[in-house]
Parts: C-alpha cells; structure tokens; sequence
C-alpha cells in the first residue's frame, strides 16, 4: 500500500503544470475541474464526459478488459474524439505538446496509473485473416453475432433494439443505448472492421458491452470467427458516411404511386440522408436526441406526391419496458423546468414541414416551426395513431393548428428497430391558403422533426433539422438532348474544315 | 527523349501535365490545404495555358516550331489515325459538355447572407430599452473579473457548446445539423471585428432578431433573451473574448481586434 502511495507523491510533484493549463482551459468545462466528470456543461450530454478518477475506467483501450489503457490509447481519444458523443477531437486544436501534456495530467487523477506494477499490457491484434469469399466471412460472421449473444443487446439486424436494450446504463448508473451497427460514423471507437474487432477483444469498460477474449481462450469461437463477426457488423453500414445534399429529387413516375413503405418500386429511387440534433433553441430544449437522422425518398405523378421518411429507433413507443430507461435520462440532464418531469409512456412521433407556399425570393418561414406571423404547413404522425397523420399549420414551437380531414395519406411499418412511413398527397390544393401546392421544377423547402417517446421525448423535447429543398423533377424536354448532338455535329464539321483547308494549302503549297 | 525534351510543343504538354500534378496531387498534402474543386482547378489550369502560349509566342521561332507538331497532325498521311482519334474525343467531349449545360435540375436556391448585417441603434431587452451605439461590456468596470469570467464559462458550457463547440470554432456535436454553420469565434471574422454591443445584440436576439438581409429564417443561434439576463449575457461575452484570446472592437478607434 505504501509503495503505491509513494509513487504516487513522485508524480504528483512532477511537473505538470503545463497539462494541468491545457485541462482547465480546454477540458474541465466538460470533464470538471477535479476530472470527476462532472464539469459545467456535463448535465447537458448524454453520455455524460468520462470521470477519470477512482478506478479509471476507459472504454476505448488496447488492452484487456478491466485494464488501464496504454498511452497510446489515450491520445487516440484525445486525438480523433469519440464520435457519436459530445467529445471532440483535439488533434488539429492543440499541438503535439500540448496533447501530451495534458494526457499526462489526466493520468494524476487516479492512482491506479502511479502504481507501475499495473503496466498495461496491450492484446496482441493479429490482423483480419484473409481467403474465403465475402459472403463466406459475413455468413459466419452472422451466425456467431447470434450465438454468442450480440443480439440480446444490439437486436436482430443491428440497430439497438435487443430484448435487453431498454434496461441498460453505464456503471454509474447512466442511460446507455446499444450501439446502432448501421451507423459506423457513430462507433465510439471508430468504425473500421479493425476497430470493431478490437472493441471485441476488449469490451468498452464501464459500460454493458463485453469483452469476447474470454470466449476465444474458452475455445468457444476461433479468432477468426471473432473478425468474421467484426466484418459482418462493418457491412451494415454504408460503405462511407452518408453525404448530405441539399435537394431531394422526386423523379415522375408514370406506374402508380408506391402507397406502402416496403413498396418494390422505392429501391430504384434515390434515397437522402439529413441528420437530426437536439432542439437546444426554444425552451424546454432537449440535449439528447435519441433519432440520429432520416433516411427520405420521393416520387411524383401527374397530380400525386408519395414522400417516404425512414429511420432508426429502438423501441416501438409507447413502450411502457422503457419507462425506467426514460427515468434515467431525465435525472442525467439539467431541464428548463424548475420541476422534473415524471417518465410517462409518450409515444414516437414525425413531422415533415413546408411553407404554406413556394417562396419566390430567398424568404420563407422560420426554420422551427414557423412564427405567429408566418406559419409553416406540417404533415405529422404519431405512433398512437398509427394509420393517420394530420395536416396543420404550425405558428412557432408551442402551436399547433391542425386542419380536420385534411390530413395526408399515411402507411407506415415498424420493422427491427426502424420505423418507414410513407405521406401520399395530391399536388394540387383545395385550400391553397393553408395547404401547399407543389408544383413541379420548383425548390420546394422542407424539414424534419422527430421524436422518441422511449427516451423522454415529447412537446418541444425532440431533434430537429434545419430547411433542405424537395424538387418535384418535370419529363426531361427533348431539347435536353438535341443540343448536345447538334454540337457535336457542328464541332466535327468545324474540325473536318480545318483539316481539309490545311491540307489544301500544304498540296498547294507542294504544287508550287 | 531528349529531341522531344527540346520541343517547345512538348515542353508545354510536359508543363501542363505537372501543373495539373502539382494541383491535383501535392497542394492537398501541403500543411493547412485542403482539395482543391474542380472549378478552381480548372481556372488555375487556365492560367497556366495562357502563361505558356504567352511564353511560346513570344519568340518567333519558338513560335513556329510549337506549331509544327499541331501543324503535323492536321496534314500528315501518316497520322490519320492520330487525327480521327482526335477528332473523335473534341466532338464527345463537346457532347458530354454541352449535355452537363442544358440538362436542367433544380438546386438549392443561392443562400446569400450578410454575416454582419447592420445593427439597430437601441433593443428592447426583456421590457428595458438598451442603446447599442457606444455601448460598452459594463462588467469589465465592475466587480471581480475572475468571477465574471467563471460566470461566463458556465453559461457557455451549458449553453452555448452543442453548437458553437469546446473549441469556439463553431463544431459542436449539433453544429453540421445547421445551416448556416454556427459562427467560428477562433476565425478572425467573427468576434474579433465586432464591438462587444454588436455580440451583446446577436446573442440577446439571436437568428430570429436579425434584419431580412441576415436570413433570419435560417439561423439556429437562439434568442437568448429567453434564457439569460443582462448581466449573464455580458458575462458570456467577456468569456467569448478571454477564450479566443481576441480583444474586441472599441468604439473610438476602429482598428480590427488582434490577436
Ligand atoms: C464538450 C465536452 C467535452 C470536452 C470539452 C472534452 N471532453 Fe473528453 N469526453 C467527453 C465525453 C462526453 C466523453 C465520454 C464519451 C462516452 O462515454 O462515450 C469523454 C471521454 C473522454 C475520454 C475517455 C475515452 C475513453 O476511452 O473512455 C478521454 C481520455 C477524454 N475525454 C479526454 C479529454 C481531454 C484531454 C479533453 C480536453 C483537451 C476533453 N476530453 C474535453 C466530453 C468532453
Ligand atoms: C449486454 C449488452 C451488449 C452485448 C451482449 C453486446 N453489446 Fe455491443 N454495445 C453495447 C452497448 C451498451 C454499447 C454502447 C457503448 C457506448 O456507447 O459507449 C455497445 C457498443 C458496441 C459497438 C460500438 C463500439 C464503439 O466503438 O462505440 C459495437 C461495434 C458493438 N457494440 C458490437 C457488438 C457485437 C458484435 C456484440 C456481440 C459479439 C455485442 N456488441 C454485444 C451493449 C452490448
Ligand atoms: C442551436 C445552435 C446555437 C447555439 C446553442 C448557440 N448559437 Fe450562436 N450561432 C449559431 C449559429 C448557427 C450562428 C450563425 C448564424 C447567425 O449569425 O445567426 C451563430 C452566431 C452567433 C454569434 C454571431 C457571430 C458573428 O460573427 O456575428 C454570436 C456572438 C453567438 N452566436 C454567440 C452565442 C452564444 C454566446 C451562445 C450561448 C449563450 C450561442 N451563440 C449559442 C448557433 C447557435
């Protein structure tokens, strides 16, 4: 007991200082003065900043579970952040130095990193085995993601919604989500087939997710099959982060519209990827969002509109399984209410928003959700009533007016952890005072709101986006395709010209 | 080799290709660039092509030699190839080109913005009129610095970080689902050219309070009249120019903020 103690006092009257400048600039406003986590802004995150002190728990490690992280690892997070969390990457904000120093000082804040006879050892990675073909790999791959258990947490196909995800929280206590395997982007650790497997070997300490080393000294799965396993989970999602674009384009069908979600025409149509964050804007505003983004999809007749909205949510709220998780993220956040909120069964809810009209100008309507003096024109649904949207305006945050009998066309599907709906319209109006037309060829605004019921989210308590564009694509005209060939023909003249006439001059010039 | 070397015709393709390498290639790679688009490319390419037709007309000679090669291609019987090969890729390129032109899609209309659009004389904070000309950050003449700036630290750690991030340059974990982006406040064009009145009006009124030519309707900066006090706000300012280490402008000199 001593001899760590001593060691302890050795490096404490190390110098550094320099590290500990860095951490109360840069770090402490989150992860707290004394590095227990607990700094100003860190009831408005979750997960809330990691508290480096006592046993120094750390989740992306090269080393065994239960161990402390090499330094390496501790400058990969301070380097690269942790994505899909609060946690920046510092790597291109403060210099080498700096990064060191400071890496340094957030080792003084638990002793088990002054007792050297705790070196950690890192797990010796072999690499991804290679041979077999892809759809080998990801068929093992898949059949150990179910037997040893991924899908208890992570669910069927990935995204979070296992039969055990509601009851999860981190060691302390904190409401944790099982990681969405369909969105790598978000992959605390990075989101290679080469850190997921290392995330395998190690487990994210101090959270629910379990080292799988155990498993392989058991013999109950071969090391490969551990990175057929990461390599199955790297193919459900995108091949690279989805990019966001402006406009979604609506191409014109001329078979009938898809009504249904899971309709087969919808897989030749482009599909759009916003992302959604929290509504830290109006009170009560709403640090953690539980919907990431949405995925939207849109095809036009001559005088009907389908619009397909599809995204991730682990639970099918009201769920009454995650009333306890709900009570977990209400007492981690700070709220704009003097009184907290009691968790009640809220239920999932969608809202697409336009302007009443296609703005001319660069004009149009406040992004959230319009303003007294100019409303927006809202479709939105809720999972309460499952097979009906309405129609309404929408004048700010807090108003609502919905339009009886107006409402749009809706059919949805909730699927393993995702919910796909599709709106149907017509183009046309009969109200065009308070119901859009749309019109083809036009830059159309649009936005979208979503909300969780099982993670608290209800009223203003939800994730948002700012406006994007919906353009109705009109027939291509036939002229899109004349000129390119008129040019053509008018170039090859031009250049059969200038060959003819130099050899004319050149023979002629020989002639003489 | 050599022969070729010497040719100015060839010495201008060889110069054109490195100056594309060059582009392309080595400026992404050089500390602090990023990728260079493709419109910039091609007007840098275009510069490149006049400076060295300038250079090649400049001596008569030179002029005439250049000129051989192309001269060749257009009369030789042996380069028929060469010259319908030629001919062939000009006339699709033309096509492809002309089809990018009129093939007609609608984009996002342009988003033109004044950042710094012009303030109004005097706000109406919470029910209390606020002249913004000459106004000064009442804080730094009263009090316990230190205290204010701790003050300040806490409302911008529970307030303002999501968007505006740790860092101050404007990438909190919220920011890329905005647009505009919230402001960066490391970059010299953010608060190193305002006076503190002009923050003090932007974070009181927030997106919503800025006149037509400021998009309002497009802006997350929230009103933070909503929220915070007087006194909070100010304090957040100070926080904003401590942090950033920038100095903010004053009214009597209008000298930009240094660092
Ligand atoms: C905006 C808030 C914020 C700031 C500022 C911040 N962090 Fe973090 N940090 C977090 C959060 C949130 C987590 C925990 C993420 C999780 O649990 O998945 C975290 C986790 C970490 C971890 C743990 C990684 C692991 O393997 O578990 C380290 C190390 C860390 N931060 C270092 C730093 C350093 C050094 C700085 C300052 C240069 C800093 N952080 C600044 C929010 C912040
Ligand atoms: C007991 C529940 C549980 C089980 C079983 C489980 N996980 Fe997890 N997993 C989690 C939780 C919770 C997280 C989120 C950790 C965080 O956000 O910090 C997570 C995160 C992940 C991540 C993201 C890592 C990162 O860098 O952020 C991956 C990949 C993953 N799990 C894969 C798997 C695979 C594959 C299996 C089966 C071999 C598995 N998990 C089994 C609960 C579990
Ligand atoms: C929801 C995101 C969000 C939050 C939270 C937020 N801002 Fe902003 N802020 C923005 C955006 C977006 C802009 C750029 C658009 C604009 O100028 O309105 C901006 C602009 C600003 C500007 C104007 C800078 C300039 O050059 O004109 C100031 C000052 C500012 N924010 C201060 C703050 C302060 C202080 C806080 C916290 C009390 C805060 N912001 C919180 C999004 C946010």
């Amino acid at each position: 007991m001593i001899y760590p103690l001593l060691l302890l006092a050795v490096v404490a009257t190390q110098d550094t200082s320099a590290g500990k400048q860095v951490y109360t600039k840069w770090c402490a406003g989150c992860h707290g003065v004394d590095g227990k986590g607990d700094g100003e802004g860190a009831r408005h995150m979750i997960p809330p900043p990691r508290d480096f002190t006592g046993n120094a728990l750390y989740q992306i490690r090269s080393t065994p579970s239960g161990q402390l992280p090499t330094d390496a690892d501790l400058l990969r997070s301070i380097d690269e952040g942790l994505p899909g969390t609060a946690m920046p990457a510092w790597k291109t904000r403060l210099s080498d130095r700096q990064r060191r120093d400071v890496l340094a000082y957030i080792k003084t804040f638990s002793p088990y990193f002054a007792d050297t006879t705790q070196r950690p050892q890192p797990v010796v990675f072999g690499s991804a085995p290679g041979g077999g073909s892809v759809a080998d790999a990801l068929r093992v791959g898949r059949q150990f993601y179910d037997s040893i258990g991924c899908r208890k947490c992570h669910g069927d196909l990935g995204r979070g919604d296992g039969p055990s995800a509601p009851t999860l929280k981190d060691d302390a206590g904190h409401p944790i989500f099982a990681a969405d395997l369909h969105e790598n982007w978000r992959f605390n650790g990075g989101g290679t087939a080469e850190d997921i497997y290392h995330r395998l070997r190690t487990g994210l300490d101090g959270t629910p997710m379990p080292s799988f080393s155990d498993l392989i000294e058991q013999k109950f799965l071969t090391d490969e099959q551990l990175w057929r396993v990461a390599q199955y989970v790297r193919s459900l999602s995108p091949k690279e982060p989805p990019a966001v674009r402006d406009v979604i384009h609506a191409p014109l069908v001329t078979k009938a519209l898809p009504h249904a979600p899971d309709d087969s025409a919808w897989t030749s149509v482009d599909g759009y990827w916003f992302p959604l964050v929290g509504q830290v804007i109006r009170k009560e505003r709403w640090f953690a969002p539980a919907v990431t983004g949405v995925w939207v999809k849109a095809v036009h007749t001559a005088d009907s509109i389908a619009l397909r909205v599809v995204w991730d949510d682990r639970s099918q709220s009201p769920d009454t399984a995650w009333l306890a998780h709900v009570g977990r993220v209400l007492n981690t956040l700070d709220s704009d209410d003097s009184t907290r909120e009691q968790p009640a069964p809220w239920p999932d809810q969608l809202a697409v928003q336009f302007p009443v009209a296609i703005p001319s100008g660069m004009e149009r309507p406040y992004f959230l959700m319009g303003s007294p003096g100019a409303p927006v024109y809202q479709w939105r649904w809720s999972s309460s009533s499952r097979t009906a949207a309405v129609a309404g305006l929408a004048r700010g945050i807090d108003r609502f007016d919905p339009q009886a009998g107006s409402g749009p066309g809706v059919r949805v599907v909730y699927d393993h952890g995702q919910w796909r709906l599709t709106f149907t319209r017509a183009l046309a109006s009969a109200d065009t005072a308070s119901q859009l037309p749309f019109r083809t060829g036009r830059a159309i605004p649009v936005a979208f709101f979503a909300w969780d019921g099982s993670n608290g989210e209800h009223g203003t308590r939800m994730a948002i986006s700012t406006w994007y564009f919906l353009a109705l694509d009109e027939p291509v005209p036939a002229r899109v395709f004349i000129s390119p060939v008129l040019a053509m023909v008018l170039t090859l003249g031009l250049g059969m010209l200038v060959v003819w006439r130099a050899q004319q001059k050149t023979s002629y010039r020989r002639q003489q | 080799m050599r022969a070729y070397l010497k040719h100015p015709f060839w010495q201008a393709v060889l110069l054109l290709v490195l100056a594309y390498l060059v582009i392309v290639f080595v400026i992404p790679v050089l500390p602090g660039s990023a990728m260079v688009p493709k419109s910039v490319v091609l007007q840098y390419m275009a510069t490149v092509l006049v400076g060295i037709l300038i250079w090649v007309s400049d001596d008569e000679a030179r002029w005439t030699l250049f000129k051989e090669p192309l001269h060749e291609v257009l009369i030789q019987p042996r380069l028929k190839a060469v010259r319908t090969a030629l001919l062939a890729v000009v006339t699709l390129m033309v096509g492809c080109l002309t089809y990018s032109q009129v093939k007609a899609s609608v984009a996002a209309p342009p988003n033109l913005r004044s950042i710094h659009p012009a303030p109004p004389s005097q706000i109406t904070f919470r029910g209390k009129t606020i002249a913004l000309v000459g106004l000064e950050n009442p804080l730094r003449r009263s009090g316990d610095m230190a205290a204010h700036l701790a003050e300040g630290r806490r409302i911008y750690y529970q307030n303002c970080v999501p968007c505006h991030g740790d860092h101050l340059d404007g990438q909190g974990h919220f920011a890329s689902g905005f647009n505009p982006l919230p402001a960066n406040f490391q970059d010299n064009g953010t608060i190193a050219q305002l006076t503190e009145s002009f923050v003090f009006w932007r974070v009181a009124k927030g997106g919503p309070g800025l006149p037509r030519e400021g998009t309002p309707w497009n802006s997350a900066m929230p009103a933070w009249e909503e929220f915070l006090t007087e006194d909070e706000i100010w304090s957040v300012v100070l926080f904003l120019y401590d942090q950033t280490g920038w100095k903010p402008r004053t009214w009597e000199v209008s000298a930009e903020g240094s660092k």
